[in-house]
């Protein structure tokens, strides 16, 4: 069991009393089982306390959906979705998850979310997607992962794009050349959920938790790195390490007070800088030749690293949790994700501390918490309003959130959907169509301009936009797929008669589920009324794709 | 039926905040209190904002110092306002005076382009730690949109368009801006031309229609703000007109000029008059290191017709009673002549320009002194500039606050008022 976080403020709300409560009778009796049916005690309990109903299991093609964006990043095509729908297995939405989670799609789709995370939109780099993916496949533990990001190895070509976040962050905004803060901050807010931007010039006025040496703990080490150009072996930028042999100071701005610190994790123990006699103080000595830094004896880097990935970390292994949770579930049992202190306790503390010691004695695996929890009824509960009609809090996840879906998912949802995913993103079937092959690269970047936000603005919410709109309207791209073409969605909705076939090959194809009567008869009925079918159907499928149903993850 | 009026209503409420729903209210019943009248007044109120990137010399514009140290070689002129002289190079806002106000005495901080843009259009407030919105994301965001459903805040440039969420700042890319690069509207805006109008409202009314039926198992909100963005992004394709350069009426260029300026201008002039709460033109190429006086002979012409021309239009039209309008540049030019004949980076003592809604007309404010290196009378940083500009849209920035994460954030400088001279 951890230890609790620094508890200065007084609870008052009910779902405090229970994070209270929590680090009061801590540590846990027993060992409790961490797996889907334990969050959804977890869940039930807390919804029975207040008195709130959790919505029931959403209906199949609701989860075959939702399952398929989350773990492979794009929607099931009309004939796998129509498939699940009529396996009677009462085994199969498990089977499925299984079947999903193997799938290679499955990394690669890990590696986007936790890029989307990590880099905000800061910027793109195919190496660094290749190393994250990479480590998906072998499903490395975050630890590993996060140490290989924090003090990069640049020695080690395997391991060298996984500098890209700490090179990327510290590199230039605005008229800057570095953004050392920036770095530091991002450090606090991605890997132990604290966001210590105020305390770089004084302690937090509003988190009685978050003081000044928590920032200038990670500045001091982040502060002695470098950023190189590339050069020699190195085809990208990367850090060296100066020497650090004295404390950082500080002074407060607001009450003058100075303060010091060595390297230090926040909320943690600082770490003691050796004092080494000046000729023993380089590893490897820097060489003004090859103009490779040189090595120090004592990396604060390597020692931060460490420390914040250790065990004795707890906020480390919270923050990871917290951030899958969210990725699956909607919202975090912290939020905001990134300001998790004493003061803003999570809405199921014991969910959160359970699962957060588990992970550390699972070795940070991250596909067994996925795994749990789509496996969770809590993951697979309904996203529609209860018949009570009562407006639930959200942190009960006592109904499905709707959840982004971010640009990369929108594209490939929508040419599946279309039927042109393999022309446009693998570039096959150009050759019996005589037209002008459409460029991938082009294609995924007018997608990423349309719904990606701007750099370091976090993708957390549904966030319908005019630009969105303007693009789903006018592209010219999105009325192309639309139109019929050998073995798109279009073409085999032309060569279908009846107007019940065409609706569920629409509905199936768009939202993985059939459509209900009134739906169907709808199609049916601008189907009758259609002068021009092509014209028609490619209106029906446009409305669609344009819809709150086919924008969300619900 | 294309949209349902009272779901309109709804989501333009949710996204103008408090101000509008007072003003809703008010149309609707007869609780016309003097608030909501003050607020409904607010809400017809209009900017102009021209930016002239690079910093215009104040001394080849509106604080001339003919036969001084530093004055260089042009003379000056009389203006419609007896007593008030501007550079000869501005024959045609000297007509205008009598509607313009001019400020010759701002003193601000940064005589760096790369932060100084950024930090004059931001108001440069105290440093609370988050990045302040551009003047434009703030009226978008305390006026919104107008009746018209156009974009609230826009700019018209010169290079490329597309929306800028960084001029939000903390107010977050919702109230980022929607530019026209070269004038022309950014990709994806004009209608695809294998689809007919009627076509394109058809398939729009079936998008609504599902909506509606997966918002009704839902909460709406997420629905209506998808609603508020298809509904913008149909008034900005209908108005296709207020943007096309080839509608432009050939006298009007004629007296704004064939320039970029010019041609700008008056695309903001069709867009004020549309309905855009907002309207930027930017204008580059100001930075006259070397051989200042030549260019700014070229630059600053092209600049007086344009500005002159949609002053006295919108005086003649009445748009400006309710209109804002301020020409001004990240900074000013130094009055020492460098080796190169030209003008560097000056923030000590410099000029901008305004007119229309709430601004005193035909005064200058402040004054330099003999040689322009000196503020004689009445210093004044962007913070003060900032609440004149909110005082005369009818926003008291005293008073009023943002709110972020909780967190009350005031409008401008706190420790700075309006220049109450610059105010009707």
């Amino acid at each position: 069991m951890f230890p609790a976080l620094p508890r200065s403020v007084t609870p008052k709300a009910t779902g405090i009393l229970i994070g209270a409560l929590v680090s009061i009778c801590a540590p846990y009796a027993g060992a409790v089982q961490v797996d889907a049916a334990f969050l959804d005690k977890q869940i039930a309990a807390k919804a029975d306390a207040v008195g709130v109903k959790l919505s029931g299991r959403c209906e199949d093609g609701e989860f075959q959906r939702r399952l398929w964006l989350d773990l492979v990043g794009t929607i099931p095509s009309a004939e796998e979705a129509r498939r699940f729908l009529a396996d009677a297995s009462p085994q199969k939405r498990a089977a499925l998850a299984e079947r999903l989670l193997a799938d290679p799609r499955f990394p690669a789709r890990m590696a986007e979310a936790l890029h989307l995370q990590l880099m905000e939109r800061g910027g793109e780099d195919e190496q660094w997607l290749v190393y994250l993916t990479n480590s998906m496949k072998a499903n490395k533990p975050w630890d590993v992962l996060v140490r290989e990001m924090v003090a990069p190895d640049f020695k080690d070509e395997s391991k060298r794009a996984a500098g890209y976040f700490m090179t990327r962050r510290l590199d230039k905004v605005g008229s800057q050349t570095t953004d050392y803060p920036g770095l530091t901050r991002d450090v606090g807010r991605m890997f132990m959920g604290l966001d210590l931007q105020c305390c770089q010039c004084h302690n937090h006025l509003t988190v009685n938790d978050y003081k000044q040496i928590d920032f200038n703990g990670l500045f001091t080490v982040f502060q002695n790195l470098k950023l190189n150009e590339p050069a020699g072996e190195y085809k990208i930028k990367w850090l060296s390490e100066g020497l650090m042999e004295a404390k950082f100071e500080f002074t407060s701005v607001l009450s003058g007070v100075k303060g010091s610190t060595g390297p230090r994790v926040p909320l943690g123990q600082e770490i003691d800088i050796p004092s080494l006699p000046e000729a023993e103080r380089w590893l490897v000595a820097p060489d003004k030749k090859t103009k490779l830094g040189g090595v120090p004896k004592f990396s604060a880097l390597q020692n931060l690293a460490e420390k914040l990935t250790s065990k004795e970390n707890p906020q480390f292994a919270r923050n990871i949790v917290n951030r899958l949770w969210w990725q699956f579930m909607g919202r975090g049992l912290v939020e905001p994700l990134d300001l998790s202190h004493s003061g803003n306790p999570a809405s199921h503390p014991e969910l959160l501390e359970q699962l957060a010691s588990t992970m550390v004695e699972r070795q940070f695996d991250l596909r067994w918490m996925v795994r749990e929890m789509v496996l969770s009824e809590a993951y697979q509960r309904s996203g529609k309003k209860s018949a009570a009609k009562q407006d639930v809090a959200d942190e009960l996840f006592a109904l499905a959130l709707e959840r982004r879906i971010s640009a990369e998912q929108f594209l490939r949802a929508f040419l599946t959907a279309a039927g042109e995913f393999e022309r446009v993103l693998e570039k096959k079937g150009w050759d019996e169509i005589k037209e002008t092959p459409l460029d991938p690269k082009k294609v995924q970047t007018s997608f990423r301009n349309a719904f990606a936000n701007a750099p370091k603005e976090p993708e957390l919410k549904v966030d319908p936009s005019l630009r969105g709109a303007l693009f789903l309207r006018n592209n010219s791209t999105i009325l192309w797929a639309l139109q019929p073409r050998p073995g798109n969605l279009l073409d085999r909705l032309l060569s279908m008669e009846k107007s019940e076939a065409i609706a569920a090959e629409l509905y199936l194809s768009f939202f993985s589920r059939l459509p209900d009567k009134d739906e169907a008869e709808e199609v049916g009925s601008m189907l009758s009324a259609s002068k021009d079918r092509p014209k028609t159907l490619s209106k029906i499928a446009w409305a669609m794709a344009a819809s709150m149903e086919f924008y969300t993850n619900h | 039926m294309l949209c349902n009026p009272t779901e309109h209503q709804i989501s333009r409420r949710r996204f103008l905040g408090t101000a509008a729903g007072v003003a809703v209210a008010g149309g609707l019943g007869g609780l016309f209190s003097a608030k909501a009248a003050e607020a409904m007044k607010a809400n017809n109120k209009q900017v102009l904002f021209v930016w002239l990137d690079g910093g215009i010399s104040q001394l080849e514009s509106w604080d001339p110092k003919p036969d001084t140290l530093f004055g260089g070689p042009f003379r000056s002129i009389p203006t419609s306002v007896p007593g008030t002289h501007v550079s000869e190079l501005m024959p045609a806002c000297a007509k205008q005076m009598h509607h313009l106000c001019l400020v010759r005495s701002l003193c601000t901080k940064d005589n760096d382009h790369s932060s100084g843009v950024a930090r004059i259009q931001r108001g440069d407030p105290k440093n609370r730690g988050v990045l302040y919105p551009f003047f434009g994301s703030s009226v978008a965001h305390l006026l919104g949109p107008m009746e018209s459903n156009l974009p609230p805040y826009v700019v018209i440039k010169e290079g490329q368009g597309g929306f800028r969420a960084d001029d939000a700042g903390f107010l977050g890319p919702a109230y980022g801006s929607l530019a026209f690069g070269e004038g022309k509207p950014p990709e994806d805006l004009l209608r695809n031309p294998l689809l007919t109008e009627t076509e394109d409202e058809e398939r729009n009314a079936l998008r609504d229609v599902l909506n509606r039926r997966y918002a009704s198992q839902r909460r709406p909100s997420l629905t209506e703000a998808s609603t508020f963005a298809y509904d913008t992004a149909r008034e900005l394709m209908r108005r296709q007109d207020i943007f096309d350069t080839s509608k432009l009426p050939a006298k009007d260029l004629e007296r704004y000029g064939r320039t970029d300026i010019g041609t700008h201008m008056l695309i903001a002039r069709n867009m004020l008059e549309s309905g855009v709460r907002f309207v930027k033109v930017a204008n580059y190429g100001w930075d006259t290191h070397g051989d200042n006086f030549n260019s700014h002979a070229s630059l600053v012409p092209k600049f007086d017709r344009a500005f002159a021309s949609i002053v006295e239009d919108m005086a003649a039209s009445g748009l400006l009673q309710n209109t804002l309008v301020i020409a001004m540049s990240e900074f000013g030019r130094t009055p020492r002549i460098n080796g190169h004949a030209g003008r560097d980076h000056w923030a000590n003592s410099w000029s901008l320009a305004m007119a229309g809604c709430g601004v005193r007309p035909g005064v200058v404010v402040g004054a330099t002194d003999d040689t322009g290196v000196e503020i004689k009378d009445g210093k004044y940083d962007i913070g003060a500039v900032f609440h004149t500009w909110f005082k005369a849209l009818g926003i008291d920035s005293e008073e009023r606050q943002y709110k972020h994460k909780g967190q009350p954030l005031p409008l401008a400088h706190e420790d700075m008022t309006p220049i109450k001279e610059a105010l009707a």
